[in-house]
């Protein structure tokens, strides 16, 4: 291909020198004319009316709901490189949301399940609402073009999801995440939703108490870039990329809006919900469905005993939380296999037979192939629980716009925290969480945007900028070896997931504080011994690095603290549920690197909290 | 044994070789493989992934001049592939402007898919309140080409691309306007129909390499194929493209041959022939267009049978 030729993006770039003072202080701004038009009275930065940072699901329905109900209004996704590449397009499962009211069903009872399944620390107003949300999602997505799997009577299909009493988990074969977010991106295309490809978000600017926009790093070219806008809108997923060694989530979800949040005064709530899911393959914890399972999968300890037997009357059928804790304890007492992060067990699934695998499996069998070399028809595939969602994220003031509080500040998704699911998140919830928030911050920010006379005067950002300019120059400059980077990172998910993990004690997680405090010690003296600012994929993974280890420090505080066994949160000294002291959420803060912790109580309406059983 | 590795860092391109043993490649995937390069040997080495297990798109690369989906790959398949090779070339996708080593630039791309317009246009009956009904064979209709996730597997070995890419979008482009197109739900396929058109659609060469290596076994080729009938059937028969595919059709009825002269003055016309004078001296010298065929051509054998079929097909499309 030839470089020299004069494409569309140089076309674009020599279009914005004329951009202003900062586009020419630094090298061409590589933004969009037309969409980051000048701001007008106070400074020259680009600006844009409404910028949604993160393109899953979340990002895309925001952007398109600020289109179709402002079309005078620019929209703009920033993504850290193509906005296909994200969390959604992995989910399997399914979408929940009641569209048959005929059987028994309504959307009370989805909102009842969801209450029961976040163990009561998801607050019920929220849930309300969200569960009839949930219903027009589907509705909508059907509409915007989203393939669904129909039934006979040609509406859409759905099925069972766990925890749920009703079957209302609607699905597109099990590629629901992928089709989803597809028709997402689709939808946003089509409606003029432009996008703002490898630029990475460093900080969220504040001018008078109110957002005034974002602090960028142009990965193309390594240019920090203040941008002004109208409204943000931040969906950047979620943080389960702390257990950096086992995790269903692609590397590339590092809870980077969250932590901005913090850093920008913001509270992150309830951060030591970390859910994890039962089956991973052992080499890095991609997903195994649950499909596995629910076709008789059985799981065997080093000593050929279908241990399930011991924990559960359900067996593998248990919910998510038990059989995770269950295969947990079986490498705890040594009946696994392995050793470290590398331990695991065995999930069986010969007996189903060649052919049924190939029918109903042929994905996990694929995984196993890929991952392991080991082929599911003939033997066993070697698994262990792995991080799978995270809970918790920047407290939402309002559910119904999706604001912080911070005026003008948004966020939609796994980065939110409206509390929907509380401790513990029923499977089918997350895709409509994205579905439903993600709308809601959308005609939020766009109402806040078209009710704003002016920009920001840019004067935070252009600071902000200028010390990540710093920042970024000493960073770059030093010699650590290549490794120390990944090595520290490895290091990091270990302890994370031996202290912090499925099981905690108070003396372990006490322990952690001091070794996450020594990591970021550390962290802070790396360098990255690459100089070259021209698509630097490693300082991109230094920053966002940074980000997880501010995450995990957060959870951390809030484990340490929540002295009861909660959804996901089992502290072995404290083994049961604790309502009178821990029916609130923890709210975590930022402020000079120190972290402070208080709480806020549960919004508790029509559910009375009771055991969970199921 | 060595991976090469080409490289570009946003000033200079240059081939960078790495020496790994054979148990560092082993059992890995590739996208594994350039993880263990850069975490072990250089940091410098840009490359994109997400998800790692091949629904995010997010890590095609070439190996040999071959696109494959770098987290779908197992590096001992490799090694089989090429014959326990010596060395490997690892570069970025072709027919996208490269960023930096493996990294490519998708904003083209988005640009190009925003001209057909992906999204359906539903039929009045359906709204956002209600949904929309379909049956699942409706579904299972455009359920294939829903795989895509844009990784630019088909882009980066489509020959039309290569030759010129002015005239011509990505194979995924098309498929993204085909399954608009072709959805039930859709009460406007023109709307995806002439973009589709306006951008390329009969440019095609058909060589099929966009269908080999997509790494979700979607036809690019094919999808391609389907517009083209969508757009006849709409009655979009202007210019070359529809003219050289009903020039084909009647050849067929008439002898079952394709006739080389007949072809080309149907496809593009008497006058725009005339300056083709030379190719056609070429063809007739290397024997490959007999110049009586102006006469007309002998009907080949099982004439009839094959008229049979070309009518029972139009009467299956009637229905």
């Amino acid at each position: 291909m030839n470089e020299e030729k004069f494409n569309r993006r140089d076309f674009i770039k020599s279009a914005t020198i004329g951009v202003g003072a900062v586009a020419a202080s630094t090298s061409p701004v590589s933004i969009m004319a037309s969409e980051l038009k000048k701001s007008g009275k106070n400074t020259s930065l680009p600006s844009v009316d409404v910028l949604v940072i993160g393109s899953g699901g979340a990002g895309l329905r925001a952007a398109v709901a600020v289109r179709k109900n402002h079309p005078n209004l620019n929209v703009v996704v920033v993504n850290k490189g193509m906005p296909s590449r994200n969390a959604t397009c992995m989910a399997e499962g399914g979408i929940n949301g009641v569209i048959d009211f005929e059987n028994g069903d309504s959307n009370k009872l989805h909102a009842y399940d969801t209450v029961k399944g976040s163990d009561f620390l998801g607050d019920q107003d929220a849930i309300i609402k969200f569960a009839q949300k949930a219903t027009e999602a589907i509705h909508e997505l059907d509409y915007a073009g989203m393939p669904f799997n129909r039934q006979q009577d040609k509406t859409v299909a759905r099925r069972f999801a766990g925890g749920a009493k009703y079957e209302r988990c609607n699905y597109a074969a099990d590629k629901t995440g992928s089709i989803m977010m597809h028709t997402c991106l689709d939808e946003a295309i089509t409606n003029g939703v432009n996008f703002l490809l490898d630029h990475y978000l460093l900080d969220i600017a504040i001018d008078n108490n109110e957002c005034e926009g974002v602090v960028l790093l142009n990965m193309q070219t390594g240019d920090v870039v203040p941008v002004l806008a109208k409204s943000v809108v931040l969906a950047t997923g979620g943080y389960t990329r702390v257990f950096y060694n086992r995790t269903s989530t692609p590397f590339n979800a590092s809870g980077d809006g969250i932590a901005a949040a913090l850093r920008a005064g913001l509270a992150f709530k309830d951060p030591e919900m970390l859910q994890f899911h039962p089956t991973g393959v052992r080499n890095g914890g991609a997903l195994i469905t649950e499909a596995a399972r629910g076709l008789g999968g059985k799981l065997i300890n080093n000593k050929g005993e279908r241990f399930m037997s011991k924990y559960s009357n359900r067996l593998e059928l248990a919910p998510r939380d038990i059989v995770s804790r269950s295969i947990e304890s079986e490498i705890r007492l040594g009946n696994g296999f392995g050793e470290g992060m590398g331990s695991y067990v065995l999930l069986d699934v010969t007996h189903l037979g060649e052919e049924q695998i190939m029918n109903e499996l042929p994905q996990i069998r694929h995984i196993g192939l890929l991952f392991e070399g080991i082929d599911l028809v003939k033997e066993p595939i070697k698994i262990r629980p792995t991080a799978h969602y995270s809970m918790g994220g920047i407290e939402i003031a309002k559910f119904d716009d999706m604001s912080t509080h911070l005026a003008g500040l948004f966020a939609a998704g796994e980065t939110s925290c409206a509390s929907i699911h509380g401790a513990n998140r029923l499977g089918g919830n997350s895709l409509a969480d994205a579905a439903v928030t993600g709308k809601l911050a959308g005609e939020g920010a766009g109402e806040y945007a078209n009710k704003r006379q002016n920009y920001g005067s840019g004067k935070h950002a252009e600071e902000l900028a200028q010390k990540w300019r710093i920042k970024l120059k000493d960073i770059t400059s030093g010699n650590s070896k290549p490794n120390e980077l990944y090595d520290l990172r490895e290091e990091f998910g270990q302890y994370n997931w031996d202290n912090m993990g499925i099981y905690r004690t108070g003396e372990k997680l006490e322990k952690h504080i001091k070794i996450l405090d020594e990591i970021w010690a550390k962290y802070n003296n790396l360098k990255i011994s690459n100089p070259n600012m021209f698509y630097n994929t490693a300082l991109i993974e230094y920053l966002e690095f940074g980000n997880l280890i501010l995450l995990a420090r957060c959870a951390c505080l809030g484990a340490l603290n929540r002295k009861e066994s909660r959804g996901a949160h089992t502290r072995e000294d404290y083994p049961t549920r604790d309502d009178e002291n821990f029916l609130k959420h923890s709210l975590v803060t930022l402020k000079d690197d120190k972290l402070s912790l208080s709480y806020k109580d549960v919004v508790i309406t029509e559910f009375k909290p009771e055991e969970r059983k199921y | 044994m060595k991976i090469l590795i080409d490289r570009f860092n946003g000033v200079d391109k240059f081939v960078q070789a790495y020496d790994l043993s054979i148990d560092e490649v082993k059992g890995k995937t590739l996208l594994a493989l350039l993880q263990h390069i850069k975490r072990t040997q250089d940091i410098s080495l840009n490359f994109t992934s997400a998800c790692r297990m091949a629904i995010c798109g997010a890590c095609g690369v070439r190996v040999n001049g071959h696109s494959y989906l770098a987290c779908d790959t197992k590096m001992d398949d490799l090694l089989k592939e090429y014959d326990n090779p010596e060395s490997l070339k690892i570069s970025p996708l072709a027919n996208f402007k490269v960023l930096s080593d493996l990294v490519v630039d998708w904003e083209p791309s988005i640009e190009n898919l925003r001209k057909i317009k992906p999204t359906i246009t539903p039929k009045e009956a359906f709204s956002d309140k209600k949904g929309c009904v379909q049956t699942q064979a409706e579904v299972d209709a455009i359920k294939k080409q829903w795989d895509c996730i844009l990784c630019g597997c088909c882009a980066s070995e489509c020959n039309k691309l290569e030759a010129d890419s002015s005239d011509y979008m990505e194979p995924f482009v098309f498929t993204h306007a085909f399954r608009a197109a072709y959805d039930s739900r859709s009460k406007d396929a023109l709307k995806h129909l002439k973009p589709s058109i306006a951008n390329g659609l009969w440019m095609c060469v058909h060589c099929q390499e966009c269908a080999d290596r997509c790494p979700k076994g979607i036809s690019a080729a094919d999808d391609i194929a389907m517009l083209r009938v969508m757009a006849m059937k709409k009655g979009l028969k202007d210019g070359t493209g529809p003219a050289h595919a009903e020039a084909f059709l009647k050849d067929l009825e008439d002898t079952g041959r394709l006739n080389e002269i007949y072809l080309a003055l149907r496809s593009e016309g008497v006058l725009a022939n005339t300056t083709k004078i030379d190719i056609a001296y070429n063809l007739m010298k290397a024997g490959k267009m007999n110049p009586l065929h102006i006469f007309g051509d002998e009907e080949i054998e099982g004439h009839e049978d094959l008229v049979k079929m070309i009518e029972a097909a139009r009467a299956a499309n009637k229905e």
